[in-house]
């Protein structure tokens, strides 16, 4: 092995997933036994994410090739890909229990209030719509960048980050506090307790969602994306339309049914 | 890869049925006809955005035995609670 090759090989390792794995594990123990911590925990993610983010809006890795090895049952996908869909698995799974859990509890009380008289519905198919418009703005990114046209993809980023800041703000700004205001709230019940957790670990998911296509802005802005190098806009884009599809089952169990 | 065009299209036929969701509720019907008819059109749409929007419909068909396992581990633990009730 040439020094050439070690001093390259050295110059791409980052030790910033294992500060973000270690930022979450910190994260969820400090909101189980104290919340300094999580907020400690959350200040660790968020520098880890900048180090990785920073280091690849750079081009760090730009010129990492996927090694080839056996691939089977998967040789049709990019590692990368192939670990969006595994993670997107595991978020099926996570969503999967706790909306099993909710039904579960709900066909389980005696009583349950009129999904009409608690929630307002108007607002709910408000947030659907800027959802859906949301994905349809993240697909014109990508169909823009595939065509070379990176103007629309830039176009389709922002608006696909804009609509998801609007979402957050209508369910944050103006539905929990009204909810807060009139007595349902995460300790009045069980019905409080399940509607704000999923719902807050699906925004907390959009909010995720945001970091990473700001990410994409701020790697569009520095030529990171080609016509033939854009694999992250559909990776990200993948996991922004998973996040739409848990909305289209929170939105019906809990506004209209 | 399709059009922008076909895409619009697929969001339009999406924002169509969320407005059916939210008409099919005010139905005078049993309660548990109406829930499974709107659960019906939520999974119609969540399914149209796997197929079109992540582009499930164009990738190599393998790749949906991963969604799918994760929907049949889900079933599963809803009968395992189920049972344990």
């Amino acid at each position: 092995m040439s020094e050439q090759y070690e001093e390259t090989e050295e110059s791409k390792s980052t030790y910033a997933p294992f500060i973000i794995g270690a930022g979450l594990a910190l994260l969820l123990f400090g909101l189980i036994v104290f919340i300094p911590l999580a907020i400690a925990g959350g200040a660790i993610v968020a520098a880890g994410l900048f180090l990785l983010f920073r280091d690849t809006v750079e081009e760090k890795f730009a010129d990492l090739k996927e090694t080839v090895g056996e691939s089977w049952p998967a040789g049709f996908l990019s590692k990368r890909k192939l670990g969006v869909w595994v993670f997107i698995m595991s978020e099926i799974l996570i969503f999967g229990s706790l909306i099993v859990g909710y039904i579960f509890v709900r066909f389980s009380s005696s009583s349950w209030p009129v999904a009409t008289q608690v929630h307002n519905v108007t607002l709910g198919m408000t947030n659907t719509i800027i959802l859906l418009t949301s994905s349809l703005a993240m697909v014109f990114a990508l169909v823009s960048v595939r065509a070379g046209n990176m103007r629309g993809l830039k176009i389709g980023l922002i608006g696909t980050f804009a609509l998801g800041v609007a979402f957050l703000t209508v369910k944050l700004g103006f539905e929990w506090p009204a909810y807060y205001r009139n007595g349902f709230t995460i300790s009045s019940g069980l019905p409080g307790s399940t509607y704000f957790v999923l719902t807050g670990l699906h925004a907390a998911h959009v909010a995720g969602g945001l970091v990473a296509v700001g990410y994409l802005i701020a790697r569009t802005y520095q030529g990171g994306f080609t016509k033939d190098n854009h694999a992250a806009v559909e990776n990200i884009g993948l996991y922004w339309h998973f996040v739409d599809i848990v909305w289209m089952f929170l939105f019906p169990l809990f506004y209209l049914i | 890869m399709p059009t922008m065009k076909f895409y619009v299209g697929i969001w339009a036929g999406l924002v169509a049925a969320t407005v059916m969701e939210v008409v099919t509720r005010s139905i005078p019907g049993a309660f548990a006809v109406v829930s499974v008819i709107i659960l019906l059109i939520s999974s119609g749409k969540a399914v149209t955005i796997a197929m079109y929007f992540q582009h499930l419909r164009y990738e190599n068909k393998s790749l949906a035995i991963l969604p799918i396992a994760a929907v049949i581990a889900v079933v599963i633990l809803a009968v395992a609670a189920w049972m344990s009730m």
